[in-house]
């Protein structure tokens, strides 16, 4: 009875595999085919430079997101299967008030650029760090870790107050999203998904897999997205548009805002682009680097994707706004 | 199909990476050379990953299966082989709603995974069977290329060599702001790829990477007595002098000038990129 059944098993399987295989197999070849036959003539039309520039630009930021993401939702899938929720509330105090600079100043610990904070913030969520300091925690940790700051003075050559005045402004900004979602945000705006139903067995290593597998996928799908919306405000918003507001000091803190949002460039990066913008004014270079990392095309795509829209849309804005402020106070203060 | 979904984004997403990054350099043509490690390492693991989750899936589908199929046989020995010829169906079905709850990442996507994650095929087919080509002329006659930031200064004596090899970038700063004038006499050796200017001037030009692609700054150098411009992303290695023009740190000593006594066309170098 067994042996019938593992003979047909077995039969059964390498049915299914032959299937497969020839089904497969042709397939690839009928589109292996088509591929070579019109992928030229396409090519020759469609390929223009541009769409050329598009694709690298795309890929580019798609590749160079995957390592940082990967780290990010190891962290974050960490977190959810190891670390268990009563270490975070002996951790971090009750009161949001203090909880809020504490969870700031720790995103100074994880060295990454932002596609790796948001899987991290949404699993301290999950295991039941109040909304407000992981949020806090979301802002400022692409924003103050080291590595950001060191690229930063290296960026701006015997110039510290560039790097402190990112510190600072980056910092005032996290923590103030993060009162202020204590004291106005609502839980019904957060869609958290749920994916660690209390009863399921999801600690240690199985639910690490599972929970970095989905992670990373459902990520990976956002920053995919976002890299897309990146890649076409890069091609289709020329650079010397930038000429034109170079004049006032009002429009180019908000133009070049505005520019960190549609750029995506990662925030290790970003301090080389904002030395390049030389025609503007230190402050507005500082607005570029401290909204850049907490604000952009790809970081509303994966908060959408973890947070829910209606999360994104508020939230963003709000910290779009607030870091602007909190980066002219600081460059009168300090630039 | 459906059922190993995320495992074969997951293998799909590493190869791609892996083919960039260990089975050549092609990664160069998106991000900067520190970050292959990085690549190396996460192209492992998603692999990996990916086929530890086709593993567990077949696993679970085996546990299922053999649940099924005790469960069927205390009832009726019928049944059992109606089920044997048509284990397909009556699994996709069962599977989705009665184990998604059980391991963990099924919830609300019935185990397939999240839809948004089949994003991830463009890139990777894209890099896997048509990786796109490193950024060239078109990008840099978008950009107004910068000038790099810093003021004028004394720079440290160049290397020994004659011609001295420099990137295009470390010519373009020490022409416009070295008070040393360490270029003068010297003769040089760059290469770039040809952009044209307005009534015939043609430049060498280098795209700055310092992240990925898309933080691309450009630098160029006017060549100047080389006879008419080779087409545009041509790459060529030009020798030759500075020509002074212009004071120090103006817009008058931009773009700085070379006076080249040879140009010579070359292969596409394999990092495209200059690094900062």
């Amino acid at each position: 009875m067994e042996d019938r059944r593992t003979v047909a098993d077995g039969l059964r399987l390498a049915v299914r595999a032959l299937v497969y295989a020839v089904l497969g197999g042709a397939a690839l070849l009928a589109i292996a085919t088509v591929a070579s036959v019109l992928g030229p003539m396409l090519a020759l039309d469609l390929y223009t430079p541009p769409v050329a520039a598009w694709w690298t630009v795309f890929t580019a930021i798609a590749v160079q997101g995957v390592p940082f993401l990967l780290l990010g939702t190891v962290v974050s899938a960490a977190i959810g299967a190891f670390v268990p929720a009563r270490v975070f509330s002996r951790l971090l105090p009750s009161s949001p008030a203090l909880a809020v600079p504490l969870a700031g100043a720790a995103g100074a610990v994880l060295p990454g650029c932002e596609c790796a904070s948001v899987p991290v913030a949404g699993s301290l969520m999950r295991r039941g760090v109040a909304p407000a300091a992981a949020l806090a925690f979301l802002l400022s940790a692409p924003a103050i870790n080291p590595v950001v700051l060191v690229a930063t003075s290296i960026a701006f050559p015997g110039r510290p107050e560039m790097v402190l005045g990112r510190l600072v402004a980056s910092l005032a900004t996290a923590v103030g999203m993060g009162w202020l979602w204590a004291r106005f945000g609502r839980d019904e705006w957060l869609r958290l998904p749920m994916r660690h139903a209390p009863a399921a067995a999801s600690s240690g290593l199985r639910g690490f897999g599972a929970g970095l597998q989905h992670d990373f996928l459902h990520a990976g799908g956002f920053l995919v997205l976002g890299a897309a919306a990146a890649a076409t405000f890069n091609i289709v918003v020329p650079r010397t548009v930038l000429d034109v507001f170079t004049g006032s000091p009002w429009l180019s803190v908000l133009l070049l805002a505005v520019l960190a949002v549609v750029l995506c460039v990662c925030s290790e990066a970003d301090a080389f682009v904002a030395a390049s913008l030389s025609g503007f004014s230190p402050t507005a270079r500082l607005a570029f680097m401290v909204v850049g990392p907490m604000v952009d095309l790809k970081l509303i795509a994966l908060q959408a994707g973890t947070f829910g829209r209606s999360f994104a849309v508020r939230f963003t804005s709000v910290t779009w706004v607030v870091a602007v402020v909190s980066s002219v106070l600081t460059g009168w203060w300090l630039l | 199909m459906r059922r190993y979904g995320p495992a074969l984004l997951l293998v799909l997403t590493g190869s791609a990476i892996l083919r960039i990054s260990l089975f050549s350099a092609l990664y160069l043509r998106y991000v900067q050379a520190a970050l292959r490690p990085y690549l190396v390492v996460s192209g492992v693991v998603l692999v990996v990953l990916g086929v530890l989750a086709a593993v567990v899936r077949r696993k679970q589908r085996k546990a299922y299966d053999e649940e099924e199929h005790e469960h069927e046989h205390e009832q009726e020995q019928d049944q059992d082989q109606d089920h044997d010829r048509d284990p397909e169906r009556d699994h996709g079905h069962g599977h989705g709603h009665g184990h998604g709850h059980g391991h963990g990442h099924g919830h609300g996507h019935h185990g397939h995974g999240p839809r948004i994650a089949w994003l991830l095929v463009l890139p990777a087919l894209a890099l896997l069977l048509f990786p796109p080509p490193a950024l060239g002329s078109y990008s840099a006659s978008r950009e107004a290329a910068q000038r790099a930031a810093q003021g004028v200064g004394r720079f440290p004596a160049l290397p020994a060599g004659d011609p001295v090899a420099l990137s295009v970038a470390q010519f373009s700063s020490r022409a416009m702001y070295d008070s040393g004038h360490s270029l003068t006499g010297r003769t040089v050796r760059m290469t770039g790829f040809v952009t044209h200017g307005d009534d015939g001037t043609w430049y060498v030009t280098r795209l700055l990477v310092s992240c990925c692609a898309a933080d691309a700054t450009t630098s160029k150098v006017e060549i100047r007595g080389a006879g008419d411009a080779p087409p545009s992303d041509t790459w060529m290695t030009v020798t030759g002098t500075w020509h002074p023009q212009g004071r120090l740190g103006t817009d008058a000593a931009w773009p700085p000038v070379l006076d080249a006594t040879s140009a010579r066309q070359v292969k596409q170098p394999a990092d495209p990129y200059e690094k900062r």
